[in-house]
């Protein structure tokens, strides 16, 4: 569904992401771990078009991912849904209007419509009744949720997760897992950066470990959180799990 | 001294400086009104991703920031009638508070360019992020998530601008337009003493700029409210 070729991308001299390549299959629900600065958020950032990378390619479906093709371009990100760590949910608008915004504008659905199918998406994250509250009226884990919910109301095929729990006060971490665990039980494709390794362990199919922009180790869950093959991985584990 | 001041403090000459006020307030409002339109366009162009338009509008901004007003008055005031009637060929006199207008929203256009430049650019990043993932474009983006919260930082900036415009409405009374500036000063030819009025117009000048930061104040805390 989702396949890298060999992608470099650069900040100020300093290669963030440096020769990746990998595969991610319909259904499947990958999460990349390292530690911070190793460059898994720039991936995924490159898989959705957020960055450009230098070189390299990445296809979606089977399509090249190129801007210059803008209306494939738009097609195949459309195809895609990404949710931020720190949410970036629009102050300016209610819960319902936030969902609502791009499938009227984007997909020219109809106000009644739209409202809808947010409605459908907000009580499945469990937050119909704030529909007609601001954003700031939110906790932490309620704002994911809405965002979560936001870019579903695109139907995308899969879910792109930037640290999806990184900012949130410890008891409003398992709301948002909950709601990914949801969605993977449902077959939604999902990439996943996370520090949460619980959550990687028992709901990845597979784990991608990175380090200074590199692919260090790639498994399946189960084998990587019990036998990394890797010193690097082993060292990595041993700092994150108690 | 003080007998002077009671001979000037009449009913008429109140009304005098009163419609010199007017003439200096509606001179403000107007080139505020123009000037936030050259602001919107001059912040387009600065934000945009034309390696012209930004460059045109960092000169716009730049020369007139970098200038005087009252060079920018005068120069308006003999250049453009001279432009004109070399196209023409017919004589061109400009009205007064025309070349007031045309000054004074030229160059509060430039400043405005930066208030609303600024207002965009303080925007978090994450905003046109959260859009571009959504599918929405550039100018969806612009005018339905991003301009509704700049509005918010740009309204009490532009309050002060428009409070700078009254005060330097006076700089136009060089080319001899009869505002308050220059309505005091007529006021104080005709009694041979320039203390009393020019003391009064300072008041009217008062009366309008303290009003409008008050109002100012009270728009600022509504603003707050939503956030």
């Amino acid at each position: 569904m989702i396949k890298i070729e060999n992608i470099v991308k650069q900040f100020n001299n300093l290669k963030a992401v440096n020769d990746v390549s990998l595969e991610i299959k319909k259904g499947e629900i990958v999460c990349l771990i390292g530690p911070s600065g190793s460059g898994k958020s720039t991936v995924l950032r490159c898989i959705n078009g957020l960055e450009k990378p230098e070189s390299g390619h990445i296809y979606v479906n089977d399509q090249l991912l190129d801007e210059k093709d803008s209306e494939n371009y738009k097609k195949l990100r459309g195809l895609m849904g990404f949710v931020f760590q720190h949410f970036n949910l629009f102050p300016n608008m209610t819960v319902l209007e936030n969902l609502t915004l791009a499938p009227i504008q984007v997909m020219k659905k109809s106000k009644e419509e739209a409202e809808q199918i947010a409605c459908q998406y907000l009580e499945r994250v469990g937050l119909l009744d704030k529909k007609n509250e601001y954003p700031n009226k939110l906790s932490g884990g309620q704002k994911q949720r809405v965002a979560i919910a936001r870019s579903l109301c695109m139907s995308p095929e899969i879910m792109l997760f930037d640290e999806p729990t990184s900012a949130l006060d410890p008891e409003m971490v398992i709301e948002v897992l909950e709601v990914m665990q949801e969605l993977a039980n449902e077959g939604m494709t999902m990439v996943v950066v996370t520090h949460e390794m619980g959550f990687a362990r028992t709901v990845a199919n597979r784990v991608i470990f990175l380090e200074d922009g590199k692919i260090v180790e790639e498994n399946n869950a189960e084998e990587f959180f019990k036998h990394p093959k890797t010193q690097r991985a082993q060292d990595f584990l041993n700092k994150v799990m108690h | 001294m003080f007998t002077a001041f009671w001979d000037i403090l009449t009913i008429d000459n109140l009304i005098y400086l009163f419609k010199g006020a007017m003439v200096s307030l509606s001179m403000a409002a107007l080139s505020l009104f123009i000037g936030l339109i050259f602001g919107i366009l001059g912040a387009s162009a600065k934000i945009s991703k034309n390696r012209l338009l930004r460059i045109l509008g960092n000169i716009y901004v730049e020369v007139i920031r970098g200038t005087p007003m009252l060079l920018q008055i005068m120069l308006i005031f003999n250049v453009v009638p001279i432009i004109v009637t070399q196209i023409t060929g017919e004589v061109f006199r400009m009205n007064y508070f025309l070349i007031g207008v045309v000054a004074m929203s030229i160059n509060s256009g430039a400043y405005t360019t930066e208030l609303i430049r600024s207002g965009i650019n303080g925007i978090d990043k994450g905003q046109w992020e959260a859009c571009e993932t959504l599918g929405l474009s550039r100018w969806q983006t612009m005018r339905l998530v991003i301009l509704p919260q700049a509005f918010k930082r740009i309204v009490p900036p532009l309050i002060s601008e428009f409070i700078t415009l009254i005060k330097d409405s006076s700089l136009v009374s060089i080319i001899g337009l009869v505002e308050l500036l220059n309505s005091a000063k007529v006021l104080g030819n005709q009694y041979y003493e320039f203390m009393s009025p020019y003391c009064l117009a300072g008041v009217y000048y008062l009366v309008m700029t303290l009003t409008i930061s008050y109002i100012a104040k009270k728009i600022e805390r509504k603003l707050a409210v939503s956030d």
